[in-house]
């Protein structure tokens, strides 16, 4: 056998890899002069699953946005392998986009092209390889996302959760590092749910992807999730960041207890009215 | 380290490929290429790929060597994949050759005969369609009249919608118009000596034929896309299912309202054209020494209320048309977002045809 590769990468790795792939600084941000976070910080290390979550209106979607360069921050810096994204400018941008693959909520695939044509189309944008090792590359990729008997339909014929799977195959097709989904297991079946858990837990440990989910699927966040990062729409800050489980079992924190615990809010009466 | 591959004679009289450096989307072209190369080059021969000096590998060098192994040989010329990382092998092992094996599906492209046979087809097909939807809009009105569900209320909400929003459009189109036909004219007209007949053109022409006309084509690009939007949004947010369930007839509960509505607004707004226009074919007549007076009291003489209720009956005509496309059309949006954007210029160009058409109709049934 021979030696040791870098595709082995996981969130136990050596300090080599330690290095962050995704770094937000102090970030400020929101939309229509709504403040959704005023001072964010926190790291994503390579090769590990960062869920980032928060209930309804929290600004998850919003951060991704920020982290993907589609929304500018307020204030504050994100730092993309190292180099800033708010700073650069649209060539050097382009560039940084590149090397984050992306999942939208609905799969945002392209309705004039059919599920392998989407997922081919960045291979035929941005490679030189003949149109045979596209698809075989294309078909690759879909088969492992359970998607290969829908290789010839368009968007419009997809359900939601087919949306979000070929959404993602077409992420991943450029070998992007870094992928960040949004919310894809939200309206799954519970054993696609799964499947695409154990599809993600695979594609970590056997390429070295590093992933960073915004979900609010428990069950999901417990199964892949190394860390969670959770919003606060109230106090707009990250009120935590650690290990599922941990927060789970060991927070102290009344509102990471009370998600973590599917605990409903207080009734009016229980406060003592 | 830079992607590279060499080709070497093996000591079993094979041949040794070394696959070193990252393989990703970027740089796999090159090796992928000449690794088919050195197998099609090497039909009897086997083949030791030893991934021993492979650097990172993402999903595109993942299908480049299962596209190495996969291909049918001899059993003497087997290619074999060694020094492999565990996670790669363990990858591999996932893709059965088998599933790749049937070839893409192409696109079927359409020839321009058969594009227009279709096109041909379909409009056809619609139209009986647009005759079925209208029957079944006529039972919706006789189940209305007994349910009494059609209210006043939306006719006029939806009427003053459509129509107050089209007057300031109406009017320019209008007075331009009459300001164009009867420059034109008049400058052919001077030459005759005959340009007090330029009034006879304006009358016949406002009322009879460009008021009702121009103003239904306005109409066509305003309402009738906006029914066919507001309708196929509707089925696209499943509000339709929901009407369904309460027991509600979307024809009745949404489709009649827009009937009555474009029925009642469209002969309006091209009576207002109906005036505007004149005006602005007797503004211009006056740099032809035809005064307002001499214009209106030739007009009086030129057209008859025949002309004028024809032009008002053609616009109720016109008026129940686009509403129906645009209905229509919006009942029949598919799936998606994207099909409302269909829905909505098809509305559009199929009123304006037929409009022109019914147009045509009336011209030849009441010369």
């Amino acid at each position: 056998m021979g030696r040791a590769m870098a595709i082995s990468g996981s969130a136990t790795a050596s300090t080599a890899s330690l290095q962050p792939v995704i770094s937000v600084r102090h970030l400020r941000m929101g939309y229509g002069g709504r403040v959704l976070l005023s001072d964010a910080s926190f790291d994503v290390i390579r090769g590990e699953i960062v869920v980032i979550l928060g209930g309804s209106g929290s600004g998850k979607s919003s951060l991704m946005k920020n982290i993907i360069g589609l929304y500018q921050p307020m204030a504050g810096d994100i730092l993309i392998d190292g180099v800033s994204l708010v700073r650069a400018n649209a060539d050097e941008r382009a560039v940084l986009q590149r090397k984050l693959g992306v999942m939208y909520q609905s799969g945002a695939l392209f309705g004039s092209l059919n599920v392998l044509e989407n997922v081919r189309f960045p291979l035929d944008r941005f490679t030189r390889l003949s149109l045979e090792e596209k698809n075989l590359s294309a078909r690759m990729l879909l088969h492992t996302l359970e998607m290969a008997p829908a290789e010839a339909l368009m968007p419009a014929e997809l359900s939601g959760g087919m949306l979000k799977r070929a959404g993602i195959a077409r992420a991943m097709a450029l070998g992007s590092e870094i992928l960040l989904l949004d919310e894809p297991s939200a309206g799954l079946d519970p054993i696609t749910a799964a499947n695409l858990d154990r599809t993600i837990l695979s594609l970590r440990s056997n390429l070295g992807i590093t992933f960073v989910i915004v979900t609010h699927e428990l069950q999901s966040i417990l199964a892949i999730g190394d860390r969670a990062v959770m919003l606060d729409p109230v106090s707009r800050a990250i009120i935590a960041n650690d290990s599922p489980t941990v927060l789970r079992d060991h927070s102290t924190d009344a509102r990471v207890h009370q998600f973590f615990n599917r605990q409903p809010d207080a009734l009016r009466s229980d406060r003592g009215h | 380290m830079k992607p590279a591959l060499t080709v070497t004679p093996s000591a079993t009289d094979g041949v040794r490929i070394v696959i070193e450096g990252p393989i990703t989307a970027r740089t796999a072209a090159p090796i992928w290429q000449a690794a088919i190369a050195t197998l099609a080059g090497n039909p009897g021969r086997s083949v030791v790929i030893d991934a021993s000096r492979l650097g990172h590998v993402d999903n595109v060098g993942l299908a480049m060597l299962f596209d190495l192994v996969r291909r049918e040989r001899s059993p003497e010329a087997k290619v074999e994949l060694v020094a492999l990382a565990p996670s790669l092998a363990s990858l591999l092992r996932l893709y059965n050759p088998r599933d790749f094996v049937a070839s893409v599906p192409t696109r079927k492209h359409v020839g321009v005969l058969e594009e227009i046979g279709e096109a041909t087809a379909r409009r056809l097909r619609y139209l009986r369609d647009l005759f079925e939807f209208l029957g079944s809009c006529a039972h919706a009105v006789r189940r209305a009249h007994r349910h009494g569900f059609v209210g006043l209320d939306d006719v006029l909400d939806i009427a003053t919608e459509t129509g107050a929003n089209a007057v300031p459009i109406v009017l320019l189109m209008g007075f331009l118009m009459g300001v164009i036909i009867a420059f034109e004219v008049g400058l052919v007209a001077r030459q005759f000596g005959a340009v007090i007949f330029v009034v006879n053109g304006v009358g016949i022409a406002m009322l009879r034929e460009l008021g009702p006309l121009m103003t239904a084509i306005v109409l066509a690009g305003r309402t009738g896309a906006a029914f066919a939007a507001q309708i196929g949004t509707q089925k696209v947010n499943e509000e339709l299912s929901a009407l369904a369930t309460f027991g509600l007839d979307p024809v009745e509960f949404l489709v009649l309202p827009r009937l009555m509505a474009g029925i009642l607004v469209l002969p309006l707004l091209a009576a207002l054209a109906d005036v505007v226009g004149l005006f602005g074919g007797a503004l211009v007549m006056t740099s032809f020494d035809v005064g307002f007076l001499q214009f209106y009291t030739h007009l009086l003489g030129a057209v008859t209320a025949a002309d004028l209720a024809l032009g008002i009956g053609k616009a109720a005509v016109f008026g129940l048309t686009i509403a129906a496309v645009g209905c229509h059309h919006g009942l029949e949006t598919g799936p998606g977002a994207t099909s409302v954007g269909l829905s909505t210029t098809s509305a559009v160009v199929t009123s304006i045809v037929l409009v022109v058409v019914i147009d045509g109709l009336f011209a030849v049934f009441t010369s």
